[in-house]
């Protein structure tokens, strides 16, 4: 038994250095997406946002949003589908726990 | 690699103003829900004292009712 935790905590760095190849690359490609994709808007952005809102809003109004098509509807639900679970992660965050709430 | 997409300002507010409500929404529900699962745990463990109390009774009688000579 001794022995072979000995032998486990011999191979400890060469598994850290074989984890640390393995993931280099992929968190240099996450890397890259994210700084883009990822970021929190900027306090310039807030404006166009709200203005971007707002256009929705009137395109419902003038009805135009009934002339979408069934692909563009798909693709807007499943980013609509993506930040509702933001509120799910959120939730997670605040409750401290994955799976209900630690009481 | 296609190069990173341009996400919409809309998109990006709405994320992360969902992210900061979840997390405000959890804190909240959190701290309304302790409070009342403490309430419940006192509750049971009162409960079960005073129904310990009574097996312990029951348990007397019955072995002083068991006690006969015709043994």
């Amino acid at each position: 038994m001794a022995q072979a935790v000995q032998k486990l905590v011999a191979k400890v760095p060469s598994l850290i250095g074989a984890a640390v190849t393995y993931s280099k690359p992929r968190l240099a490609t996450f890397w890259y997406y994210a700084r883009v994709e990822l970021v929190p808007p900027s306090p310039a952005e807030i404006p166009k946002a709200i203005e971007g809102a707002s256009n929705l809003i009137k395109g419902f109004q003038t009805g135009r949003l009934g002339q979408t098509t069934v692909k563009d509807a798909l693709r807007n639900g499943l980013v609509a589908t993506e930040v509702l679970m933001w509120f799910y992660i959120g939730e997670c965050i605040g409750k401290g726990g994955i799976i209900g709430y630690d009481v | 690699m296609a190069p990173p997409v341009a996400v919409s300002p809309l998109i990006k507010t709405a994320r992360y103003s969902a992210l900061i409500a979840g997390i405000i929404y959890g804190k909240k529900r959190y701290d309304h829900l302790k409070p009342i699962a403490a309430e419940e745990r006192r509750i049971e463990e009162e409960e079960k004292k005073i129904k310990e109390e009574q097996d312990r009774i029951a348990k007397q009688l019955a072995e002083a009712n068991e006690d006969t000579i015709l043994k």
